[in-house]
C-alpha cells in the first residue's frame, strides 16, 4: 500500500473518530460546550489519575470539557508567568501560594468569594490551616489540593539500619539529640564523600525555617510584616545545622554530592539502597514509594515514619511542621481574570470539584495514599488499608503550623537561602548570616508593604 | 519580448534585490528590531507581570538600582567574565589545535573529522546531562581518573571553587563549530607558501607561527568575536547543570541566569529588560573595540596587496 494511501486512510479514520466523539458531548450538553484548559504540574505519572478525575467531573458537567494540560517541571517559572500574563491564559491554573499571591496582587486572577457564596460551596470542610493559606488581602483566590501540610513534619527511616546500628527501630529519634546519636553511628564517609548517611538536615533557607519551628522559633509575625527568624532560637538552629553537617556528614559539599542525580519518585534514591537511614520528605513520598517499591511499601519491618525531631534541650520546643512557607507548598487552582464570566464560572465548578468533591481531590489523593486538605476525606477508614502509617500522617497534620508570607516571598526566600549557604560554607557565622539576611529581607518587605499600603489606602 | 524583459529586469534590479531580501528584512524587523526597541522602552518602566495598559515610566530607576543596590549584578557579571576569560581562549586554542591535526593528510581523515564534529550535533541538553554524570564526585569518570593517577578528587558541582571550572570544561564540548571554520580557513592557505618555507629550511613550528597563524587571523578574529558574544549569553547549560540558584554560594550565577530570575521568578520584567540592555551595551562596545583593534593584528591579504 502506498504511503499516501495509508496517510489518507489515517486522516479519514481520525475524522470518523472525531465525528463519533463530538455528538457524545453535544447530545449530553444542552447548550454550548465550554472548553477549559487545565494547566497543571501533576506530572506524567499521575496523568491517568487526573484524567479519571476529569472524567468524573465531565460526567456531572457535560457542558464543560476539561483539557488536561500537564506541564513539564523544567522551565516551570517562565511557562507559568507567560501563560498567566498572556491575553489568552489557560482556563484554570495550578499555582503555588507565592504565585497565587503574586497573581492576585497583579490582578491576573480573580477572587472566588462571590462564586463560593453563589454556589453554596462549603469551605468549612477544609482544615482551617489549609484554606487559610489561600487568602490574600482578605479575599479567597483558590481552593487547595493537595495539602500544604505534611511538607515538612514527617521523616521516613530505615528500620534495618537503625537495628544494625544498635537502636530500637520501634523508637526512632524524637529529638535533635537522639537524631544526632543515630546519625553519628550510621554515617560512613571517605575522601570521595559519604557512602552511608544518617540524615541530611538540608542546607537552604527552607530547611532552616523547618528546623527553626522545631526549636520554638518563628519566621515572621502573624501579620507578615516583621521577620523574626534571627532570634536566639534561629541562631541556635542554624549553628546546630552547620555543626551537625560539618561534624557528622563531613560538610555541606558531601551532602550536595550525596544527593546529586537522585530521584525518589523514580526509585533512584539512597533510601532504597540502605544507604540513608532517615529521610525528611513530604507526604507525596507515600505514593512514590508504593509505585516504585510496592514490596518495600508494605514491609513495615523495614521502614517506618516519624514526626520531625525537635530540640530536646529547649523546654518550649516540640514536634512541629511548617505549612505555606516554601515554594512547592500550598497549591491551589486559580482562575485567570482574562476570561469571560461563563468560562470563569466553569473554571470555578472544576476548582470546586477538585477541592471538595468526593470523586475529586479526595479520590485523587487517596489513590496516592496521601492526605487531603478536606478533613472528612482523611477520616475514611480505607486509608488504613492503603497507608501503613496513616496514624502518623494524621498526627503530623495536627502539628503543622501555617506561616504568613507575601507576594515577594520568592525574593525573600532566595536571600535567606544565600545567607544560610554562607553559614554552611563558613563565609559568615550563623549569627552574622542571619542578621545580614534579616536586614536585607526586612528592607525588601518594608518596601513592599509601604507600596501596598499606599495603593490600598 | 525577451529583450524587453531584460531591460525591465535591468531597470528595476534594485527593486528585485529588495524583494529577495524582504523575507529576511521582515523577520529582522518583527523578531529582532521591534523586540529590541520594546525591550529598551521597558527598561525605563516598572513593568511587572499583570501590568495592564501602559507600564509606569520610571526613567533611570532600574539602572540606578542595578548599579547601586543589586549585589547579584556584580556577582553575575564577575562570574560571566571569569567564564569568558577562560572558556573563550581555551575553546579557540582547542578547536584550532584539533583543526590543525585534522588538516594533516592521513588516511581516513574524513572519518576523524566526522568523529570530532559529532559532539557538536548532540543537543546541548543531552550533552549537559552527560556532563553531570561525568562530573559526579564519586562515580564520575573525571574523578575516577584523578584517583587512578593519585590525585585528589574534585567536587566539581558542589564546591563553589569548582563550579566555574566545571562550566568552562563543559563549554569545550561545543568546539566543533569553531573547528570546522578553522579547518576551512586552513585549507584556504596556499600550499606554495609552505613549500617556499620548506625550501628556506623553515621548521614546522616556524611554519605554524609565521605562515599559518598570520593567515588564519581573520578566522581567529571571527571565532573570537562569536565566542565572546555567545559566552556573554551563556545560559542553557548552566540552567540545566546547577539550576536557577547558580550553585553553591551562587558561584555559577551567570548574567543571563540573573536576568532570567528577575523576569520569571520575581516577575520584574522592566528590571530584567534593563539588565539585558546593559548586557547588549557591553557586548556592543566590546565588539566595536575588537573590530577597531583588529586592524592591528588581523592579517587581511587583499588589503596588503592593495597597499603594495
Amino acid at each position: 500500500m502506498k504511503v499516501s494511501r495509508l496517510f489518507g486512510l489515517a486522516i479519514a479514520l481520525m475524522m470518523l473518530l472525531s465525528l463519533g466523539l463530538a455528538p457524545t458531548l453535544a447530545q449530553d450538553c444542552e447548550g454550548e460546550v465550554i472548553e477549559l484548559e487545565f494547566m497543571n504540574w501533576w506530572g506524567a505519572h499521575r496523568e491517568a489519575l487526573m484524567d479519571t478525575l476529569i472524567g468524573h467531573f465531565e460526567a456531572e458537567n457535560p457542558c464543560i470539557r476539561v483539557i488536561n494540560q500537564v506541564q513539564p517541571w523544567d522551565n516551570r517559572a517562565e511557562l507559568l508567568a507567560t501563560a498567566a500574563a498572556s491575553s489568552n491564559p489557560p482556563g484554570i491554573i495550578m499555582s503555588t501560594r507565592p504565585e497565587t499571591y503574586q497573581f492576585a496582587l497583579s490582578g491576573l486572577i480573580i477572587p472566588i468569594d462571590a462564586y463560593v457564596e453563589a454556589e453554596g460551596t462549603d469551605i468549612s470542610v477544609f482544615y482551617d490551616g489549609e484554606i487559610g493559606l489561600q487568602y490574600w488581602n482578605g479575599e479567597l483566590y483558590g481552593l487547595p489540593m493537595p495539602t500544604a501540610g505534611l511538607i515538612s513534619p514527617l521523616y521516613f527511616y530505615n528500620k534495618n539500619m537503625l537495628r544494625d546500628a544498635g537502636f530500637d527501630p520501634e523508637n526512632p529519634p524524637q529529638t535533635w539529640q537522639e537524631m544526632e546519636e543515630v546519625a553519628r553511628a550510621v554515617t560512613v564517609a571517605d575522601a570521595m564523600g559519604v557512602e552511608v548517611l544518617g540524615t541530611s538536615l538540608g542546607n537552604n533557607g527552607d530547611a532552616f525555617v523547618f528546623w527553626l519551628y522545631t526549636n520554638n522559633g518563628k519566621y515572621s509575625s502573624d501579620d507578615g510584616r516583621t521577620l523574626l527568624f534571627n532570634s536566639p532560637e534561629g541562631v541556635e538552629t542554624l549553628e546546630w545545622m552547620v555543626n551537625f553537617t560539618n561534624e557528622i556528614n563531613g560538610g555541606v559539599e558531601n551532602m550536595t554530592d550525596f544527593f546529586q542525580d537522585v530521584n525518589f519518585s523514580q526509585g533512584d534514591h539512597p533510601f532504597f539502597d540502605d544507604a540513608l537511614a532517615m529521610l525528611h520528605i513530604n507526604s507525596a513520598a507515600f505514593g512514590h514509594l508504593n509505585n516504585v517499591e510496592p514490596d518495600l511499601y508494605w514491609d513495615t519491618d523495614s521502614w517506618g515514619v516519624m514526626i520531625r525531631p525537635y530540640n530536646g534541650d529547649n523546654p518550649d520546643a516540640k514536634h512541629t511542621g511548617v505549612t505555606g512557607y516554601n515554594f512547592v507548598g500550598a497549591w491551589a487552582y486559580t482562575i485567570p481574570a482574562a476570561h469571560p464570566p461563563e468560562k470563569q464560572a466553569a473554571a470555578f465548578k472544576f476548582a470546586e470539584f477538585i477541592g471538595v468533591h468526593e470523586l475529586g481531590g479526595c479520590a485523587f489523593l487517596f489513590a496516592q495514599s496521601r492526605p487531603s486538605p478536606v478533613q472528612a476525606c482523611n477520616e475514611n477508614p480505607a486509608y488504613y488499608e492503603i497507608n501503613p502509617y496513616w496514624d502518623k500522617v494524621k498526627e503530623a497534620l495536627a502539628v503543622d503550623t501555617p506561616v504568613q508570607i507575601t507576594p515577594v516571598q520568592g525574593q525573600l526566600a532566595e536571600i535567606l537561602t544565600n545567607s544560610v549557604e554562607e553559614a554552611f560554607f563558613g563565609v559568615k557565622s550563623a549569627e552574622d548570616a542571619l542578621n545580614d539576611a534579616h536586614a536585607e529581607m526586612q528592607a525588601l518587605l518594608d518596601e513592599f508593604w509601604a507600596e501596598f499600603d499606599a495603593n490600598n489606602m | 519580448m525577451k529583450l524587453r524583459l531584460q531591460e525591465w529586469w535591468f531597470r528595476n534590479r534594485s527593486l528585485i534585490g529588495f524583494v529577495f531580501i524582504f523575507p529576511w528584512f521582515a523577520g529582522f524587523i518583527i523578531f529582532d528590531a521591534m523586540p529590541f526597541i520594546y525591550n529598551l522602552y521597558l527598561s525605563f518602566t516598572d513593568y511587572q507581570i499583570g501590568t495592564v495598559g501602559v507600564p509606569p515610566w520610571i526613567g533611570l530607576e532600574n539602572y540606578s538600582e542595578i548599579f547601586n543596590e543589586d549585589k547579584l549584578f556584580s556577582k553575575s557579571m564577575y562570574n560571566t567574565l571569569y567564564y569568558l576569560g577562560y572558556s573563550v581562549p581555551l575553546r579557540l586554542i582547542f578547536a584550532f589545535f584539533i583543526a590543525l591535526i585534522l588538516n594533516l593528510r592521513v588516511r581516513g581523515m574524513e572519518l576523524y573529522r566526522t568523529l570530532f564534529y559529532v559532539p557538536s550535533v548532540v543537543p546541548l541538553v543531552a550533552a549537559t546531562v552527560i556532563f553531570a554524570g561525568f562530573l559526579n564526585t564519586r562515580y564520575g569518570f573525571l574523578n575516577q581518573f584523578l584517583v587512578l593517577i593519585g590525585a585528589a578528587p574534585v567536587r566539581w558541582l558542589s564546591s563553589p571553587d569548582a563550579i566555574k571550572p566545571s562550566l568552562i570544561l563543559l563549554s569545550l564540548w561545543g568546539f566543533g563549530a569553531q573547528m570546522i571554520i578553522f579547518l576551512a580557513g586552513l585549507q584556504g592557505i596556499p600550499e606554495d607558501l609552505y613549500e617556499a618555507a620548506a625550501i628556506d629550511g623553515g621548521t614546522g613550528w616556524q611554519r605554524l607561527v609565521y605562515i599559518t597563524v598570520p593567515l588564519m587571523t581573520p578566522t581567529i578574529f571571527f571565532n573570537l568575536l562569536m565566542g565572546l558574544i555567545g559566552g556573554f549569553q551563556v545560559f542553557e547549560q548552566v540552567f540545566i547543570l546547577i539550576g536557577t540558584h547558580g550553585g553553591p554560594l551562587q558561584a555559577g550565577l551567570v548574567y543571563m541566569l540573573h536576568v532570567y530570575n528577575k523576569a520569571f521568578r520575581d516577575f520584574e520584567f522592566g528590571y530584567a529588560a534593563a539588565l539585558s540592555v546593559i548586557l547588549f551595551l557591553i557586548i556592543f562596545v566590546l565588539t566595536i573595540l575588537l573590530v577597531y583593534t583588529s586592524n592591528r593584528w588581523v592579517f587581511y591579504g587583499d588589503a596588503q596587496d592593495n597597499e603594495t
